[in-house]
């Protein structure tokens, strides 16, 4: 080029001058004159030394050479071009002239840079073919050689020079170098030019100096190097598209790398580098355009068409034009040919290593031919892909549109807005697979995807087959593995778009590529020259601490870091300080840890965001040990935060709660603890509160927390109980726990049948086995849990009766005391109460019984229940209590015929079934209807048969209606005698109601009168018992009664007078008060009885009625006789009552009963059963109106005295029903 | 290039997007000549209007400034827009000039197409086919992007020899006479920018840049080696 100019130089000075003298004329000229004229100077030289007469070349050399240092650039640059024809002319001249350029290369002006590398693109390749052709190789030519191999790495590692145009002309050196240092093969484009041009397959394997091997791997690194340049993501538009033109040509000159290229420009396509203005876009995309066509002339692109054109589609270019440039399919030998060249290569080296053994500058690779440096990037992107298609359904590409929104720039980058063209075969098959491998792409160059990892293994074997690792060969792993890493940068980049630099923290060697390009040389010293300078090292001038001061300093260190809290946080940089702290302490043990869990509790308010840090950080440590790792040390961070916050006085901030809920594992030791918080009284609700949202939320060891709750419903403290108890309520409501909450209840229960108590009731550490007897306590601690949950769940007072039957007797008294509450909230309405009842096991009737009793306590049975119990009644177990709770709800006839059986149980219960028949038991106003109004309860009373109760039963029954005086009003009475009086025959107990009636209400007085009256009609002395009445009665009503008297027949008041002499002379006198016409009315026969000499006339008559009697009364007539006798009823009565408690123990068959009536404390009943027997006394000592005449009648009424067969088995009844009763009757009187 | 003014009839009366800012700017910078020259050529499609107007341009400022045409033939508006006047790239401009005046001098002189020819064998004797020049450039400027695409066609179908770089950067220009003269101006501006830098390639990128935003226009940019 430029010394062509020089011919026209034939200067008018010079004609007869030798060729030498010209040159050193021209010289001496060049040497004083300006640059220009310099210039032209310097290339007449040039032209004349090396083409007119090339024999001067060496005499001038060193003149030409010395403006090498000429200030002018141009000089400098000509200097250059000077050198490089000198080489090409005589290539001995290399020895001498290549440490020139060497020197020049690093010239401070980059356009003599620039030139001097475009001629060391040449002399390399010059040099090359030099030394090729060398017979032999002298040590100079070594050197030589040497020095051009580190001039080569010095333009590689330009690659890395802060000007761009530098990197474009080192782009271009290492496209020579790549297509020198590789084989030519049939299928290789060669350009005319450069046909006899050296390249590797020129270069013979047996050579003394130059390795083919080495040369081989210097080349593919070198592709690598620019690949990997390519990728940067800040690679300026000039340089990128040198870099695409370059790769065209290698792809066309060298096809066994057009996999690496097609690849490169794939990923080029879809991630253009940010940077880029949008003209600069489409610059870009113009040239890949251009370099794919022309690599798709290739005969060689066949198996990449489909990429290609995909491509090319992409940019833009018709598909017919496309086709147009597609070459023809021709038989395919490309692939196979690389093997062979690869494969042949191995297997010829192994030779000519050995030869070259001690050769230690450049120790020969094992020839590695990673064969799978091709295929496997290729392939990576191929696996991924082929692994994508399936998965791009149209949802999941829709999804992955929707969140790749998320990530979009908020401006639009060039490169997206010139690339992007309308989708048109959107949803095609084609589309997809293109979609799938441009994805694939991506993810390759991210270093993910299926593709990637199993090429990653293929390599790794690889790796390891390898059996020496030399410089050359770690050398090229340590770029292999960059490219991924590059690229991760690159990818990322672009695709986010707004990420100004390349996270590239992960890839020191990348990242100092175009930034900042430090030590243009440190790469190839890396490879060539490591040793060279004495590597810094730490060790050797530092003197390792012993372990005390270690532990002394590190501990000093996380002091202040501690303390320094105030200061830290300040500055806004406590979290800092926390993960600090955490990572710290986790990592050492000991002391560190015990100081910093101190101060953290010293005030855990403000420091819970250390507290959790650090737990957290424990937590970690575990999971990171796993599958051996123990939380030991994390167990014993939460423990003592959580002891430590359990200890401290109330806090209301829920910090307990939160630190028990956000810590990652509930350990048993942090669990003891959320015990002993639930425990405190104080703080009972928010321990719980806690553990149910543990229960909740862990469902993983919900039951190993539920437990805890479990246990503590039978706790001692009452608040901690019931608390417990309301959470358990509600954890039954929920499905999953509710088998395990109820299991656990009924375990409980069971416990009730042992003998003695288990020691589980007493806690594990009070050791009290030693058959302690079963206590009210340790009862009801069995039964809390479950009674509170029968009202949930009915069905499970069945299993309360199945415990009642086994359980000895002291647990049935606790349980029926315990009952009441649970059963009244069951409701009568119940069905499985109602089963209960109509199944009533055998043992548990006291149970049922208990349970009809606080059913019917407030309210009237139902018509379900009184059937149920109705039916138990007549056809399993005809006890007649049974009936009593539901007396009101049955027919008026059961109620009359069970009623000889009712009054002769115990009397308080008696008068329960009093009060519930005459509904003066009810306070809430008695709804309940009784089947029998009071005057049919007396009547009923009075009807009894005598044979089938015994008449002391039945007058205490009647006496309890006239305590009812509420009830048994004047009215009532009085029906009832009436009705009495039509009864025939007469009632046995007619005239003491009457005259019981006339004591309550002595304004019946005249209703009496007229009932005497009309008695005398019936000729009531026929009835003994009843005559005996009417003359008490008569008696008692003295003067009002004398018309009466005086109506009897004389035989009859002759008796009359017989048994109560003293009537006789008021009667009479009373007759002589009457009017003469009055007298004149009264019989004779009358007057004579009244007149005459009584003793002679009641003779007769007494014995006939002694007779009469007789025979009737004939059980009653003992009463009579003792009667009169205050002193001996009062005894008797004492008898009775201490007889009761002595028979309460004998009798046997009545005890599950007597238990039933039982209700609250035995000790207490018996109390009261003493004081009740002692008031029935007193009521019934003073009650009688207080007339020495009524005491035989106040004899009948207290019956006592004789305690029979029925009394010893009433008396057990008295126990509880009697406490009721007695108030009752007390209130009454 | 001309052939295509008809087409674009009312490109001819076209308004004027250059910025005339720019363009005084880069009247008041004083033309320095650097050491080496730069070698510049302007290329358009049949080297008659627009590269000939930055030809014209160019030299008068002191540019080794070559032009080029990358078309197969050269064609001139014709009397009708299907009937172009053809020419090869052998016939000189001279040539051409009479050849019109002899078909309608009335028409061609009305459409200013004779005083472009007149002008241009001022300049040189005929047009020359870039394609057909085995010279080196610096710098190449088209003048529309089938031009470019085309030169880089061109050139990367050339063997590589001594890897020296050419740059070309594309200038849309409508073809018609205002807008060749604007564009010849900015052309111009642009050529003598980048012979102001100390280091051409490593500032082109970014003058380019700078220029893009000032013209309002996108400039297509590339490297080539010969």
């Amino acid at each position: 080029m430029m010394e062509c100019s020089a011919e026209e130089e034939d200067t008018a000075g010079v004609v007869d001058m030798t060729t030498s003298e010209k040159v050193v004329d021209l010289l001496n000229q060049a040497a004083l004159i300006s640059t220009d004229e310099k210039l032209t100077l310097l290339k007449q030289v040039q032209e004349l030394i090396i083409n007119k007469d090339p024999s001067l070349l060496d005499n001038f050399l060193d003149e030409m050479i010395a403006f090498q240092t000429d200030k002018s650039i141009e000089v400098r640059k000509c200097i250059i071009g000077f050198i490089e024809e000198a080489c090409k002319r005589d290539n001995e001249l290399l020895i001498r002239l290549i440490a020139n350029l060497n020197m020049l290369l690093k010239d401070e002006s980059v356009n003599v840079v620039k030139k001097a590398i475009l001629t060391l693109t040449q002399l390399y390749k010059v040099t090359l073919q030099w030394l090729v052709h060398s017979k032999s190789v002298s040590e100079m030519q070594e050197a030589c050689w040497d020095l051009v191999t580190q001039m080569k790495g010095d333009v590689l590692a330009l690659l890395d020079s802060e000007n761009d145009g530098v990197r474009t002309h080192a782009i271009k050196f290492t496209e020579s170098l790549i297509i020198t240092l590789s084989p030519r093969t049939p299928d290789s484009d060669v350009p005319k030019r450069q046909e006899g041009d050296i390249r590797l397959d020129k270069v013979p394997r047996d050579h003394s100096y130059i390795r083919y091997d080495v040369l081989c791997e210097e080349g593919k690194s070198a592709l690598e190097k620019l690949l990997n340049f390519m990728v940067h993501p800040a690679i300026s538009s000039i340089n990128l598209t040198t870099a695409l033109g370059s790769l065209a040509t290698i792809a066309r000159q060298r096809p066994m790398f057009m996999s690496k290229v097609v690849q490169a420009y794939e990923t080029l396509h879809a991630n253009l580098p940010p940077t880029l203005a949008k003209s600069q876009v489409s610059s870009v995309r113009k040239n890949l355009k251009l370099h794919l066509v022309a690599v798709l002339k290739h005969p060689c692109s066949l198996e990449f068409q489909g990429q290609i054109s995909t491509l090319l589609l992409d940019l833009g270019m018709p598909q017919s034009e496309i086709n147009r440039s597609t070459p023809p399919v021709r038989e395919q030998r490309k692939r196979t040919r690389h093997e062979q060249y690869t494969e042949g290569k191995k297997v010829k080296m192994e030779p000519a290593l050995m030869e070259d053994d001690e050769d230690k500058e450049e120790p020969m690779p094992l020839a590695a031919p990673k064969p799978a440096v091709v295929p496997v990037a290729q392939s990576a992107i191929d696996l991924t892909a082929e692994f994508l298609r399936p998965l791009l359904t149209s949802e999941n590409v829709a999804n992955l549109v929707l969140i790749s929104m998320v990530y979009l720039p908020d401006a639009m980058p060039a490169s997206f807005q010139a690339t992007y063209t309308p989708v048109e075969s959107a949803g095609t098959d084609a589309q997809i697979k293109h979609l799938a491998r441009l994805m694939a792409t991506q993810m390759t160059a991210a270093g993910i995807g299926p593709g990637l990892e199993q090429c990653k293994a293929r390599e790794d074997e690889a790796i390891k087959e390898e059996d020496s690792v030399d410089e050359h060969g770690s050398k090229d792993l340590l770029i292999k593995r960059k490219l991924p890493a590059a690229m991760i940068g690159q990818a990322i980049s672009v695709v986010g778009g707004y990420t100004e630099k390349a996270p590239t923290a992960g890839v020191p060697a990348t990242a100092k590529r175009l930034p900042e390009p430090i030590l243009p040389s440190a790469q190839t010293k890396m490879s060539g020259a490591s040793g060279r300078k004495k590597v810094f090292r730490l060790s050797d001038v530092v003197q390792p601490l012993s372990d005390g001061q270690i532990e002394k300093l590190s501990l000093k260190a996380v002091k202040r870091i501690l303390h320094s809290e105030k200061a830290i946080s300040q500055s806004g940089m406590s979290h800092v300080r926390v993960k600090l702290l955490s990572r710290l302490v986790t990592q050492f043990h000991g002391v560190m840890k015990e100081d910093v869990l101190e101060f953290i509790l010293e005030d855990i308010r403000t420091r819970s965001d250390l507290a959790f840090s650090l737990l957290y950080q424990e937590y970690n440590k575990y999971l990171s040990q796993l599958p051996s790792g123990v939380l030991e040390s994390y167990d014993h961070c939460l423990y003592t935060l959580l002891s430590g916050l359990q200890e401290k006085p109330e806090q209301r901030d829920g910090l307990f709660t939160k630190l028990v809920l956000e810590a990652p594992v509930i350990t048993e030791s942090a669990l003891e603890v959320i015990r002993r918080y639930c425990e405190d009284e104080s703080r009972v609700y928010l321990g719980m509160t806690t553990l149910k949202e543990l229960i909740v939320k862990r469902p993983s060891r919900q039951f190993q927390y539920l437990h805890v709750l479990l246990d503590l419903s039978s706790h001692e403290k009452e608040k901690v109980r019931t608390t417990a108890l309301a959470f358990l309520k509600r954890m039954y409501e929920k499905d999953h726990l509710r088998d395990y909450v109820e299991k656990f209840a009924l375990n409980y229960l069971q416990l009730l049948v042992h003998p003695n108590p288990p020691s589980l009731l007493f806690g594990a550490d009070k050791d009290t086995e030693v058959a302690a007897p079963w206590t009210e306590e340790t009862v009801r601690q069995c039964l809390f849990l479950y009674l509170s949950l029968l009202p949930l769940n009915h069905r499970l007072v069945h299993e309360l009766a199945s415990v009642y039957t086994e359980a000895i007797a002291d647990i049935k008294r606790s349980v029926l005391r315990a009952i009441e509450q649970p059963i009244r909230g069951m409701g009568m309405n119940s069905p499985e109460l109602l089963l209960l009842v109509e199944n009533c096991p055998k043992g548990a009737e006291t149970l049922v019984t208990r349970c009809l009793h606080i059913l019917t306590d407030k309210v009237p049975p139902s018509p379900e229940l009184v059937e149920r119990v109705r039916d138990l009644y007549h056809k399993r177990v005809p006890d007649v209590r049974f009936l009593i709770p539901v007396i009101n709800g049955l027919e008026k006839n059961e109620v009359i015929q069970a009623l000889p059986k009712l009054i002769k149980l115990n009397p308080i219960v008696v008068k329960e079934v009093f009060n519930r028949l005459l509904g003066t038991q009810h306070s809430e106003g008695s709804s309940s209807v009784s089947p029998l109004t009071p005057g049919d309860l007396l009547i009923a009373l009075h009807n009894i048969d005598s044979t089938k109760c015994d008449m002391k039963s039945i007058i205490k029954a009647t006496n309890l209606c006239f305590g009812e005086r509420n009830v048994y009003t004047s009215e009532v009475l009085a029906v009832v005698m009436q009705q009495l009086m039509d009864h025939s025959p007469l009632p046995m107990l007619l005239m003491r109601t009457v005259i019981q009636s006339l004591t309550m209400y002595p304004r019946l007085g005249g209703f009496v009168m007229n009932i005497l009256s009309r008695l005398i009609v019936k000729q009531v002395w026929k009835y003994p018992k009843v005559w005996e009445g009417f003359v008490k009665c008569c008696q008692r009503t003295k003067p009002q009664s004398y018309s009466v008297l005086l109506q009897l027949p004389p035989a009859q008041l002759n008796s009359v007078f017989e048994r109560c002499p003293e009537m006789r002379e008021p009667l009479l006198q009373h007759v002589l008060s009457f009017t003469p016409l009055q007298q004149a009315h009264i019989p004779a026969s009358i007057m004579v009885v009244l007149e005459s000499q009584r003793k002679l006339q009641v003779k007769p008559a007494e014995p006939e009625v002694e007779k009469q009697m007789e025979p009737v009364a004939a059980p009653a007539a003992p009463v009579f006789e003792t009667t009169s006798l205050p002193a001996a009823v009062l005894t008797s009565e004492m008898s009775e009552t201490s007889e009761q408690q002595d028979t309460v123990v004998p009798k046997e068959e009545e005890e599950p009963m007597e238990q039933e009536q039982v209700a609250p404390e035995t000790q207490e009943e018996e109390a009261h059963s003493v004081s009740q027997g002692e008031s029935a006394v007193r009521s019934e000592t003073p009650s009688p109106q207080p007339e020495p005449a009524e005491e035989p009648m106040e004899g009948l009424q207290s019956e006592p005295l004789h305690p029979d067969d029925q009394q010893p088995e009433q008396e057990p009844e008295a126990e509880q029903a009697a406490a009721e009763a007695a108030g009752d009757s007390e209130d009454v009187e | 290039m001309l052939c295509t003014l008809h087409q674009t009839e009312p490109a001819w009366s076209g308004t004027f997007h250059g910025s005339r800012s720019v363009l005084s700017a880069s009247f008041s910078r004083r033309v320095e000549m650097p050491s080496h020259p730069l070698r510049v050529a302007v290329v358009c499609s049949s080297n008659q209007n627009r590269s000939m107007e930055a030809h014209n341009i160019l030299s008068k400022r002191g540019f080794d400034v070559r032009s080029f045409g990358t078309g197969s033939h050269v064609k001139l508006p014709g009397p009708a827009p299907d009937k172009p006047n053809v020419y090869d790239f052998k016939t000189t401009y001279e040539q051409m000039y009479n050849d019109l005046v002899r078909k309608d001098k009335e028409l061609y002189t009305q459409n200013g197409i004779l005083h472009m020819l007149d002008r241009n064998k001022r300049i040189k004797s005929k047009p020359e086919r870039f394609q057909n020049c085995k010279d080196r450039f610096d710098l190449v400027v088209t003048c529309e992007e089938r031009v470019y695409d085309q030169v880089l066609e061109d050139l990367n179908s050339r063997e590589q020899e001594t890897l020296q770089p050419v740059h070309v950067i594309n200038v849309d220009i409508q073809d018609n006479h205002e807008e060749a003269t604007l564009g010849a101006f900015l052309i111009c501006e642009l050529c003598q920018c980048i012979q102001h830098t100390d280091d051409m390639e490593n500032e082109i990128d970014e003058l380019i840049q700078e220029f893009e935003e000032k013209s309002n226009r996108p400039f297509l940019h590339t490297v080539c080696f010969y």
